[in-house]
């Protein structure tokens, strides 16, 4: 597999055919997982580095191949190339900016990569459509059974698998869903989310994972807790929180069409004009008004449009995808350009 | 309010000084602050918080035997680990284990690992993790005052317990 493959299709996580896909972009679990008798990141020395990274690609080619999962190396890797790994949602941006040997295996199907060197040794992740833990739980767990029997983990009878920081210790199990949370964005109640989640100890991030701020009334709900609960009850108490945020933003979606329908609906109307119409558009703005028109397909505002449509523009229409597809590298108010041409090629007309 | 340097943006950093008390204060915008090196952060990051939750010493160690305490293998010293809040190797998990375990209570109020083990981890690394997550499960069934559930679980205990008794490095945890 190469990178450019991956311009010729997207990720099944991105159809929307996922339970609650609605309000449920997708689900993704992570283990974080270390080698043992190897140091931990952050005092490997450069060589060591080396010869984890070198150590793990053998042991993949046995495991992986056959289940059509490839590595990729990320060291002599072009930035335009790393980061389109990063907007697919394949690897971190910490691991796309990172020093030093590491790389990253990625399924055919973009619903599983495996980060090598980033923070750990290895990161599993599971992405699915939707609201699918049980699934996503059960397909990290079939994958990570079969590497540990060809390479060795850190692990302690008290502590669990361990890892560099000890926020990750114990299951190394961090869930991450992603909700469209518009309605509640645009009545402005999402502080009563925030901070009921926050009280339960979930963090609540942006779009883009840590440090970033929410784009497009996208947030990731993730648990903070890995030790002290297995790996079923932290997906369980995910699967009885995530429907309560799913309630309150249907309601408030209900309330926005009962209240207020014109105002929803010429919200819906001039997202999908700009984008049809529009001849030089920025990322921020096209990503607010694919919310809008997410949440008008989704109502049925909008008829005759896929979702799937409206989930890989959200996906395509990023710096590194555009300049990929151009192939060429794109100042800021080119790719502006680029960009308003492809989503009008893409948007079906209605 | 203007900034009081460079008379042009907004002030938006209030700093007050007191030196031999008198008192100082400058009102300054952020570009100027961040030259003038006023201490201001604009930045955020997990290990800077963690690290203030790492006790300045491992409870019931003296000072000075603290700063002695170095791991074997990667090198790593307690006040590195103090100031980073990451470990260097899985054996830091043992040498700085007395620093660790209040860390670990803050963060996940646990710390027992009662998840997933490996299939090379020993059977009874298995059976005292399973025995682990019984206990709390048996505590939240007697919250719930569901005793018939409950006493299932007493007896899956017991057995447990017998087992391990019996089963070598049963003084472990």
């Amino acid at each position: 597999m190469k990178i450019d493959d991956l311009l010729q299709q997207s990720g099944e996580w991105l159809r929307g055919s996922g339970p609650e896909s609605d309000v449920v972009m997708s689900s993704r679990v992570r283990l974080a997982r270390n080698l043992h008798r190897f140091p931990f990141l952050t005092v490997a020395p450069p060589s060591e580095r080396s010869a984890i990274e070198a150590f793990v690609r053998e042991r993949f080619e046995q495991v992986l191949a056959p289940r059509k999962i490839h590595y990729l190396t990320l060291t002599r890797m072009s930035n335009v190339d790393r980061t389109l790994l990063v907007e697919r949602h394949l690897i971190s941006r910490e691991h796309a900016q990172g020093e030093g040997d590491r790389g990253v295996a990625v399924s055919t199907d973009e619903s599983t990569s495996i980060m090598v060197n980033e923070e750990d040794h290895l990161r599993l992740q599971v992405l699915r459509s939707g609201l699918n833990l049980e699934e996503a739980w059960e397909s990290i767990d079939r994958l990570d059974t079969t590497l540990e029997q060809h390479l060795n983990y850190a692990f302690h009878p008290r502590f669990g698998y361990l890892t560099c920081c000890p926020t990750n210790v114990g299951t190394g199990l961090r869930i991450s869903i992603m909700v469209h949370l518009p309605a509640a964005v645009f009545a402005k109640q999402m502080d009563k989310v925030l901070q009921t989640l926050q009280r339960l100890n979930y963090t609540v991030r942006g779009l883009y994972g840590e440090g970033t701020s929410p784009v497009g009334d996208f947030y990731q709900v993730s648990n903070q807790v890995t030790l002290g609960k297995t790996e079923r009850d932290i997906i369980g108490e995910m699967r009885k929180v995530i429907p309560e945020v799913l309630k309150f933003e249907r309601s408030w979606r209900h309330k926005l069409v009962e209240d207020e329908p014109r105002k929803l609906e010429d919200k819906v109307w001039r997202a999908y004009g700009i984008l049809k119409n529009a001849r030089t558009i920025s990322s921020e703005e096209t990503i607010e008004h694919l919310s809008s028109l997410r949440l008008g397909v989704n109502l049925s505002i909008v008829q005759g449009i896929p979702i799937s449509t409206v989930n890989e523009l959200f996906i395509f229409t990023q710096p590194s995808h555009l300049q990929k597809i151009e192939r060429k590298v794109l100042e800021t108010e080119e790719r502006d350009v680029v960009r308003a041409d492809f989503i009008r090629k893409r948007l079906p007309s209605v | 309010m203007i900034c009081g340097k460079c008379n042009k943006n907004h002030a938006t950093v209030h700093v007050t000084e007191v030196i031999n008390g008198v008192k100082k204060e400058a009102h300054l915008c952020e570009e100027c602050a961040r030259g003038a090196g006023v201490g201001i952060k604009f930045s955020f990051s997990i290990s800077d918080i963690l690290g203030n939750l790492v006790d300045a010493k491992p409870p019931g160690k003296p000072t000075e035997k603290a700063a002695q305490l170095k791991c074997p293998e990667c090198g790593m010293t307690y006040s590195e680990f103090k100031s980073k809040a990451r470990l260097g190797c899985a054996n830091d998990y043992e040498v700085f284990r007395a620093g660790l375990i209040p860390l670990l209570e803050k963060i996940h109020q646990a710390t027992q690992h009662v998840g997933k083990t490996p299939h090379t981890a020993d059977g009874q690394i298995k059976k005292e993790n399973e025995l682990v997550r019984l206990k709390r499960e048996l505590d939240s069934l007697v919250k719930s005052e569901n005793f018939e559930k409950a006493a299932e679980i007493r007896d899956r205990i017991r057995t447990l317990e017998i087992d391990l008794s019996a089963g070598p490095g049963a003084q472990r945890v």
